[in-house]
Formats: structure tokens, C-alpha cells, sequence
């Protein structure tokens, strides 16, 4: 069998009293594109904070890629997991390239070395933001830095990605670009985990499905195909299945169930 | 403005600057052509007249001794402050404070005083070690706050300030006459009292700490984007944090120690800097070191011949800074939450 990306046994977290996770287990599969679903303060951005080493007074096992978190150190972690936080703005006004080559910091010690600047130049063609290069951060759309930021991480190229609602700020066009984008680092060895708050759009383009409800997360059995029921359950609304053009979406509908 | 003009601002002015506070001032008796045609006809060995020889002597003594090391400590106060600027409003992610405002100074000017009433020896040394106590504790009230905001570190660095000249304030006022005048000394020292003995104490701090912070010019961009996103990228933002705090920190004390506390000057000089070349440290830091010393030097020049009387060099800063203090305000539309 393959190892999982990450693999989580027992976790628990407590913000004082609020208890948000409760002996959560979950294993993500590596090389797909999976998505985290929940409701709004469920505890999906603690879970990632946690599995991105943000926070730290948790209780429970979590092991990336078969090896215990808590042996990994900083620098250690950097090549295997990188971690978008929901946008965070910049004060000062560096440059789109700036930004993208502090990805590199965890490698590169005091100075950027000439190949991180090829790399900044490839991840920019490749995300369509070349034009951008010397635009100061602080001054484009939300969309944009955005995409900046996930440019980023994949300066730090790590296996696995966490991406904190990454089509927040985005038009609709965006969205679909980016999840477009995501879907093709999965298939091109990345392991992409992502929150995000529009069933829609997920069950559209990424392969596995989990929801975060009540401190525990929930699977269907099988985790590639959309669970209406859980999905009804988690949101506490109903949802709908439409068919067009012999694809199928799932829509919400709005009514209590 | 084009990219070379900035930098010819930056990395041509120094020299012209450092000639001409050579050869201006108070003392009316240096004359450049005199003295140079003077030294010239020394150097290639003629015998000069008795006058001559005494007008050489008076030339070099006030050159040599009062002159060139006044530029020195100048040009060295000047660029550890606004390397200490930068640095700090990198860290806090803040571009309203510096060692001033996050009270630094004041802690600083306390641990001093402390040292001078019980005696001991290593002043500086105290000194230092107030400086860091009250940089940890503005960061510490600012961050009880989950997110750092701008007024948060702000009121936090007033309050701390505020709280250690109280403390200074006291201690002055338990002295005896001697060392009253010892800490006044200490605490209010002016650049014109600069000789070789201040410009010793000051090279070794300041350069090792100038150096150090040259060294960590890049990896400040990335602290500048805050905790999340240095963690994000598998960096522990501690280490760095701790190694360029205690820089900032260091060199701030010892421009108090050599020149009193000389405020708002290391808020406004990163600004210019910037605007000059941009956000990124890995080019402002060094453009910090250059034009933060020969900007303090063009103020000092301006102070010790504008007028009869000399006027302190941190009257002049404070009331350039103060008023680019309210520009900033206006044009950050800072966030109150």
C-alpha cells in the first residue's frame, strides 16, 4: 500500500474551553487533490495551522509521509510541506518577484542564488503574472496577490500544499483557473489539500472529499464521489445533483432539510 | 525617478558631503586653498616660515582632531540608526516606529543611569541590557494581542518609553550632585563634543552590528511579511528575529552613549531610502548605511554653521521626523483595529 501524505491519529485541540477537535482521525492520500469541507469556525483553518506547524499544543500523532512531525525540523519540513494562510496583507511595498523569492528562504541562507531568480521567472509564466514582476504587492487586486502568494509556495516547491481557502478573493474566472491549476499539480506529483467553502467548485475539480463537522472529519465511503447526505448533514441544508451536458454538479438549495 | 539617478543620490553624495564638513565650521581659520597649498609644499619637503608652520599646525589640530572624527561619529551615529530604523519597522511590520518609539532609547538612558548611581563599572553594558528590556516588553504588550497592529505597537512603545524616563526621571532625582551630572552627561551627549576617545567606543559595536544586519538584508523581507508567512515557507521567524533585534537594539544604545538620544531620525531616513530604491532590504540596507550617515552628516553641517550656537542635532531630527511622522500617518491610512 502507499504511505499517505499525512496521517493523523488522536488529534485534539482546545482554544481554553472551545474544544474544536475531538480524536480526529483522517489520512490524505498523496499525488491528489483533496478538499476540506465545513462550516464557517468549524476548526478546518486550526487543523491546518496544526499540520503546518503553526500551532503547537495539540495532543495526538500526525506523520507526514510516514514520518512523525514532531522528529521533522523547520528546515526539514520546508521541502515537504508548504502552507498558504488566508491573505495576510504586506505592508511595505515589495515587488511581485520579492515575494515569490522569499519562498526560497528556508533554502537559499542569506542571499537569493541566481537559479531561484530562473525559478521565480518560470513560476510567473507558468501562473500567467510575468507582466506583474515589478508591480509593488501592497497595490494589485485581492485576486492577484493571491495568486502571488500560491506562487510562492510553489517557490518553496514542497510535496504537499495546504491552501487555506485558495479562491477566496478570486472572480469567478480565476476561481476555475486556479482549481484548474491544482488539479494539474496533483497529477504532477503534488499533493494538494485544500479548504474551501464552495461545494460547487470542488466536487468540479478536485478527487477526494472530506467534511469537518463537529471536531471530527467525515468520508464516504468512497472519498471521489460527492456524499449529498453527509454534505446535507455537515451544512444542515439541502444540496441538489443536476446533470448538463453529461457532466453532474451539486448545487445547494437552500431550504433547511 | 530613474533607477540611476536614485542611485547616484545614494552612493555619490557621500564623498562631496565628507569634504565639505571637512573644510566647513565655526573656526574661521581654515581656508581649504591655504591649507591644501600648504600641506602640499610640506609634503614635497620645502622648509615653511615660522608663520607658516604655525598656521599648518592650527589647520591640521583642528582637521585632524575636532573636525575629522565630529564626521566620523556623525556618519556612524547616522547610519545605525537608520539601519536600526529599518530593521526594527521590518520586524514589527510597522512603518511608524523606530528605536525611539519603541522605547529602546529610554530604556537605554535608564539602564545607563541605574549603572551611574550604583557605581558600576560598564555602563554601556547596562545600558544594553535596558534597551532589550524594553524592546521585549513593547513586543510582548503590542502581541498580547494576537495580531500585531500598527497602533498597537505604537501605544505599547509610548507607554513603555513613557514609563522607563519616569524611572530615569526618579533615579535622577536620588543621585547626588556628581553623579546627576554624570548621567545628564550620559544621556544628553551631543555630537559636538565628538573626539577620537567616543569614535573608539563606537566602531566596534556599530560596525559588528551594522555588518550583521548587511548579512541578514534578504531574509528581512521575509520576516516583513509576518509569523504566518515565514512559517509557511518552513522558517522559524525566532532565531532571526532575536539576532536582529539585539543589533537594532545594540547599535541604539551605542549612539546614545556617543551622542544622546537623537529621535525620529531612524523613522524618516528608511522612508527616503525607500523611496529611493525600494521596499526590498536586500538594496535598502545597504542604501541605510550609506545614506543614513551622510544625511546626519548634512544635518550636522547645517546645525554647527546656520547659526552662531550650535543647536543639538536631535532638535533638528525631531522636528524633520515630527513632520514626516504626520505625512505618513496620512498617507498609510493606518488601521486603528
Amino acid at each position: 500500500m502507499k504511505t499517505n501524505a499525512i496521517e493523523i491519529r488522536n488529534l485534539e485541540f482546545d482554544y481554553g474551553e472551545k474544544k474544536v477537535l475531538k480524536k480526529l482521525e483522517v489520512s490524505f492520500c498523496a499525488d491528489k487533490f483533496s478538499v476540506l469541507l465545513g462550516i464557517n469556525g468549524g476548526g478546518k483553518s486550526t487543523l491546518f495551522k496544526i499540520v503546518a506547524g503553526l500551532l503547537k499544543n495539540y495532543t495526538g500523532e500526525i506523520a507526514l509521509f510516514g514520518k512523525d512531525m514532531t522528529t521533522i525540523d523547520f528546515r526539514a519540513r520546508a521541502p515537504l510541506i508548504g502552507f498558504l494562510p488566508q491573505f495576510n496583507q504586506s505592508v511595505f511595498s515589495f515587488t511581485v518577484e520579492d515575494v515569490l523569492l522569499t519562498g526560497r528562504t528556508a533554502f537559499s541562507g542569506f542571499s537569493i542564488k541566481e537559479s531561484d531568480r530562473a525559478l521565480a521567472q518560470v513560476i510567473m509564466e507558468d501562473l500567467s503574472i510575468t507582466h506583474l514582476k515589478d508591480k509593488a504587492i501592497n497595490l494589485l487586486s485581492g485576486g492577484e496577490q493571491q495568486i502571488v502568494m500560491i506562487g510562492r509556495l510553489l517557490m518553496q516547491g514542497p510535496k504537499i500544499l495546504l491552501l487555506d481557502e485558495p479562491t477566496n478573493h478570486l472572480d469567478v474566472y480565476y476561481q476555475h483557473y486556479l482549481m484548474e491549476k491544482l488539479k494539474k499539480y496533483a497529477i504532477n506529483g503534488f499533493t494538494v489539500i485544500a479548504i474551501m467553502h464552495n461545494p460547487t467548485l470542488a466536487f468540479q475539480y478536485a478527487d477526494h472529499f472530506y467534511y469537518l463537522h463537529d471536531g471530527h472529519i467525515h468520508t464516504a465511503v468512497n472519498p471521489s464521489i460527492p456524499d449529498i447526505e453527509l454534505l446535507e448533514a455537515v451544512y444542515n441544508m439541502s444540496f441538489v445533483e443536476v446533470e448538463k451536458n453529461g457532466k453532474s454538479f451539486i448545487l445547494p438549495f437552500g431550504e433547511q432539510v | 525617478m530613474k533607477p540611476y539617478i536614485s542611485r547616484l543620490i545614494c552612493y555619490g553624495l557621500p564623498l562631496p558631503v565628507f569634504l565639505i564638513s571637512l573644510f566647513i565650521g565655526t573656526s574661521k581659520y581654515i581656508d581649504v586653498m591655504d591649507y591644501l597649498g600648504l600641506f602640499y609644499k610640506h609634503n614635497i619637503g620645502e622648509v615653511l616660515t615660522k608663520q607658516e608652520l604655525l598656521s599648518f599646525d592650527i589647520y591640521s589640530n583642528v582637521l585632524w582632531n575636532i573636525r575629522l572624527p565630529r564626521i566620523l561619529l556623525t556618519f556612524m551615529v547616522g547610519a545605525a540608526l537608520s539601519v536600526s530604523g529599518a530593521v526594527l519597522q521590518g520586524i514589527f511590520r510597522n512603518p511608524l516606529v523606530d528605536s525611539y518609539i519603541l522605547g529602546i532609547s529610554s530604556g537605554a538612558a535608564f539602564g545607563a543611569s541605574l549603572a551611574i548611581l550604583y557605581s558600576l563599572s560598564f555602563v554601556n553594558i547596562y545600558a544594553f541590557v535596558g534597551g532589550i528590556i524594553a524592546v521585549v516588553i513593547t513586543y510582548v504588550i503590542a502581541s498580547s494581542n494576537k495580531q500585531l497592529s500598527t497602533i498597537t505597537v505604537i501605544l505599547s512603545g509610548m507607554i513603555v518609553s513613557g514609563v522607563f524616563i519616569a524611572l530615569l526621571t526618579m533615579v535622577q532625582y536620588i543621585s547626588n550632585p556628581y553623579k546627576l551630572q554624570t548621567i545628564i552627561q550620559w544621556t544628553m551627549g551631543n555630537l559636538h563634543s565628538a573626539s577620537w576617545a567616543e569614535v573608539k567606543q563606537a566602531v566596534l559595536p556599530i560596525t559588528l552590528t551594522v555588518c550583521c544586519s548587511f548579512l541578514y538584508r534578504w531574509r528581512l523581507n521575509l520576516l516583513a511579511l509576518g509569523d504566518d508567512a515565514t512559517h509557511a515557507v518552513g522558517v522559524n521567524p525566532l532565531p532571526d528575529k532575536i539576532v536582529l533585534i539585539t543589533c537594532a537594539t545594540l547599535m541604539t544604545t551605542t549612539t546614545v552613549a556617543v551622542a544622546g538620544i537623537i529621535s525620529f531620525y531612524g523613522l524618516f531616513l528608511p522612508h527616503i531610502v525607500r523611496m529611493l530604491l525600494g521596499a526590498d532590504n536586500s538594496k535598502s540596507i545597504p542604501g541605510n548605511i550609506v545614506l543614513g550617515g551622510t544625511f546626519l552628516l548634512i544635518i550636522d553641517s547645517l546645525s554647527r554653521t546656520l547659526f552662531v550656537f550650535e543647536i543639538p542635532i536631535g532638535v533638528f531630527t525631531t522636528i524633520l521626523g515630527g513632520g514626516f511622522f504626520v505625512f505618513l500617518l496620512k498617507k498609510n491610512k493606518i488601521n486603528w483595529n
